[in-house]
């Protein structure tokens, strides 16, 4: 046959090789366009850091970023295995109730006189069980995971309860160096969930596992036909994201130095999946990577601080916060209308190119 | 009044579906619309229906020229399309579904329920359909569902019924009592295009019959004084001459596949061998078992009892997963639904399976997988032979290499290709393209290659052998060296015969 340079199954190189003379690579200034009609939040994100940073000249100070990191860490964590699920076309909406029980154990453990690296551990087992039922719920019985983790949500904020009805407090230094110590000066629940998103997106792009999760959450039909086991990889996922609520339950206790059982990770499930839908994970499955999740992550804990800088009162925080994930997911409509029309006329460009017959 | 469909022409992208269409069709006048998969047909129907915008033409109905129909628009002129998927609403009953859209009510806001009963009763009694109007449409037969169907369109005043390969569903019984109430609609004045790829119904229903080939209107005549044999040559146009023979097999080499007395529910007794190198085409109409054998085969539906063996070795299949495993490998019927990744790009789609083999350690490598794409796409001859586009946005014939690619490559250890209907919804410069294809994965790789199919073009083109099924059995094995379309033609419509 025809000898051609070799294309990239990723991408990199997007010459059709078999034809060569006529069609030319779209010019870096298309490519970068292209680039940003794809990251519209990133875009966003610069812009309004560089606005709040201008207005008020205190948002990137060394200071200011530390707190953003150790708020936006603890959601990081949980994230990224959400996320994941989430392209896998499932969701896990149990994760608030199932940190509270991971700080609740781990506060236990921790005032009992354990060390941190057996509450963190307890707190991790404890989440990984609630993981457990939700994976068996949603992967083996094939429930909808939507339902299971909704009325897991309920249930294991009562566990949490049960497991501590009056507040913890006072865990010792040692345990609550999980979440207020630094490494090189840069807070140990920030170099986590780098660790967690590092890890994860080395998975969902290096491995043939991280590859699947996508053609099951594009077409579980024909991910089956495929021979791909659809259920394994999505299985282990509930269980780490129930094991990352737990760690973040224990991170978010050493930082307070108490552990209320009743409001624990209260609404923190819906911060995860803002961060997740707004970074543009697609809610059908199917799309998104862990770079979107950082962006996400990252938005939504700079406008929360950008707003606070800004002198804005908490309740129209709520209001800004709310109304800026209805915004995120507009232009991400209108920005996919404008990809579909690009890709469109890349492939009819290439079309065109290739020789007929 | 009339409806007169004036150079019609719509274009996919590149592909040209239909070229200058022309097609009247009159009041009280039953119009045939012959032709294989892919001629058009359905083209022409989506353009009626208002599913789809043609890209030049006009289509006039009673006085009014259109350029283009939306669905409402098409109801709103008097068309009704019933589809081969009927659009009812599974879980309404037959008096909401007669009614859906418009609804009798008092004030606006009431339903006016007694009144809807009682027309859905007159309703039924004109399609002659002796359900209570009460019944959840999920309860009523295919035959059923399609005379609701009717219904529907009759409630809405339809002059213009356009039936989309109406029997290919139905028993024989139901059959016959669609083409009597065909009659009586038309003796009420009611133009019917009947599209089909049955001769029989044709000559027993149709005043006017239209052949459409590639997109165009290469025939069109009133049916006095037209035999089956004049549709015959007019449908197939004598094509198949054109058709290059499969590499000759050795008869005395050990079968690649070799089936004995499988059984499921839908399958009785079938036995069958194919030997490495070998096209079989399975032909018979829907409902014959032929989608059925091969879904059982690859471990999508299960087998009660029989033995199968791929290179003389017997396999046990569970799962789609055990059968890649053997060396089964198959090209579903429902490409959008069932084998593509429509979001992905067609190198992801294709390598979907072989990244597990070309893998180390659990670890992707790159190089191994744009080899995979790189060497199929060149074999292939994939347009455009890019990666990165999504799947999505190719023809139907580079849709369908995509999916052959990633079962046939150097990596992925098929011994045998199933495919269901391989060229469904694919144009015919593509089809043939399809069809070296699997000559040249048959002949080079000794790959054995069985296909379902209900096109004996398709069979005549590309089998060396064909096995006739009906009724989930075997009943024929045809050398086809010395078997034309006509015969199987014959095969096919001497079992619809009323007995």
């Amino acid at each position: 046959m025809t000898t051609a340079p070799p294309p990239t199954v990723d991408g990199a190189d997007r010459r059709p090789p078999s034809t060569g003379h006529a069609a030319a690579a779209p010019s870096p200034v298309a490519a970068a366009a292209g680039w940003l009609v794809q990251n519209p939040l990133l875009v966003l994100l610069v812009v309004m850091v560089a606005g709040v940073q201008l207005a008020t000249g205190a948002q990137l100070g060394w200071g200011n970023l530390r707190g953003v990191f150790l708020d936006a860490a603890v959601i990081a964590i949980v994230a990224a295995p959400v996320a994941m699920l989430v392209i896998a076309g499932y969701i896990d909406l149990s994760v608030g109730s199932t940190l509270a029980l991971g700080g609740v154990v781990a506060g236990k453990v921790a005032q009992s006189g354990g060390s941190p690296l057996v509450a963190v551990g307890a707190a991790l087992l404890a989440g990984a069980a609630v993981g457990v039922v939700n994976a068996v719920l949603a992967t083996v019985f094939g429930l909808s995971s939507f339902i299971v983790t909704l009325g897991m949500l309920t249930a294991v904020r009562g566990v949490a309860q049960l497991v501590s009805p009056l507040p913890l407090s006072n865990f010792g230094e040692a345990f609550g160096f999980l979440g207020i110590g630094n490494i090189a000066g840069i807070p140990l629940p920030a170099l986590l969930a780098v660790a967690v998103l590092l890890t994860a997106g080395v998975f969902l792009t290096r491995t043939p596992a991280g590859r699947h999760l996508y053609a099951i959450g594009v077409n579980r039909e024909a991910a089956y036909l495929s021979g791909v086991d659809t259920r394994r990889i999505p299985f282990l996922l509930f269980v780490t994201s129930g094991a990352a609520a737990g760690l973040a339950g224990a991170i978010t206790v050493a930082r307070l130095n108490s552990a209320p059982a009743g409001q624990l990770g209260g609404g923190f499930e819906l911060a995860v999946i803002t961060a997740v839908l707004l970074g543009g994970v697609a809610l059908t499955g199917g799309e998104g990577s862990m770079v979107d999740v950082l962006v996400g992550v990252l938005f939504m804990g700079l406008l929360r601080n950008g707003l606070t800088l800004l002198g804005v009162t908490t309740f129209w925080q709520n209001v800004a916060s709310g109304l800026a994930l209805v915004a995120a997911i507009a232009i991400a409509a209108a920005t996919h209308v404008v990809r579909g029309k690009m890709r469109a006329r890349e492939a009819h460009r290439l079309d065109d190119a290739a020789p007929t017959g | 009044m009339t409806v007169s469909v004036r150079g019609l022409t719509k274009r996919y992208g590149p592909t040209l579906a239909l070229d200058d269409v022309d097609l009247d069709v009159a009041a009280g006048e039953v119009h045939a619309l012959l032709g294989h998969n892919g001629a058009g047909k359905s083209t022409v129907i989506k353009c009626l229906g208002g599913g789809t915008a043609p890209s030049a033409g006009s289509i006039t109905i009673g006085g009014t020229t259109h350029d283009a129909l939306d669905p409402r628009s098409s109801i709103a002129a008097g068309i009704a399309v019933i589809y081969q998927h009927l659009s009812l609403i599974d879980r309404l009953d037959v008096t909401e579904n007669l009614h859906l859209g418009q609804e009798t009510t008092t004030a606006g806001v009431f339903l006016r329920r007694a009144d809807q009963r009682a027309r859905a009763v007159r309703l039924l009694e004109r399609v002659g359909l002796d359900v209570s109007p009460g019944t959840p449409v999920r309860q009523l037969t295919i035959g059923q569902r399609q005379l609701v169907e009717i219904a529907k369109a009759l409630s809405r005043d339809a002059r213009l019924l356009v039936l989309d390969e109406p029997s290919a569903a139905l028993s024989p019984v139901e059959s016959r009592r669609l083409a009597d109430l065909v009659r009586l609609l038309k003796a009420d004045g009611i133009a019917v295009l009947y599209v089909t790829h049955l001769l029989n119904e044709v000559v027993e229903l149709a005043d006017r019959t239209t052949v459409m080939r590639d997109g165009r209107v290469v025939w069109s005549q009133p049916m006095a004084g037209v035999s089956k044999t004049d549709l015959v040559t007019a449908v197939s146009g004598r094509a198949h001459g054109a058709a290059v023979a499969p590499r000759p097999v050795d008869p005395d080499t050990p079968p690649a596949l070799a089936i004995e007395h499988l059984r499921a529910p839908g399958l009785h007794d079938v036995s069958l061998v194919v030997r490495p190198g070998e096209i079989v085409g399975l032909y018979g109409l829907v409902g014959s078992g032929r989608s059925r054998l091969l879904e059982t085969l690859f471990g999508r539906r299960p087998a009660t009892s029989g033995t199968v063996a791929v290179d003389g070795r017997p396999v046990r299949v569970r799962r789609p997963d055990d059968a890649l495993r053997a060396g089964l490998a198959l090209v579903p019927g429902d490409r959008l639904r069932q084998g593509l990744f429509g979001s992905l790009s067609s190198g992801e789609n294709t390598v979907l399976r072989v990244m597990s083999l070309t893998a180390r350690a659990g670890w992707r490598r790159p190089r191994a997988e744009q080899e995979v794409f790189r060497s199929t796409a060149a074999a292939f001859g994939l347009r455009p032979a890019d990666p990165a586009v999504p799947v999505s946005r190719l023809s139907g014939g580079n849709q369908q290499k995509v999916l052959i690619a990633r079962w046939v490559n150097d990596r992925a250890g098929t011994r045998v290709l199933l495919l269901d209907d391989p060229t469904q919804g694919v144009d015919v410069g593509a089809r043939a393209e399809i069809y070296d294809v699997l000559r040249q994965v048959a002949a080079d790789q000794g790959l054995a290659v069985l296909f379902a199919s209900n096109d004996p073009d398709e069979v005549v083109a590309l089998a060396h052998r064909c096995l006739v099924m009906r009724q989930g059995r075997v009943v024929d094995d045809l050398d086809m060296r010395d078997t034309d379309e006509e015969q199987l033609l014959d095969l096919i419509h001497s079992e619809l015969e009323p007995s």
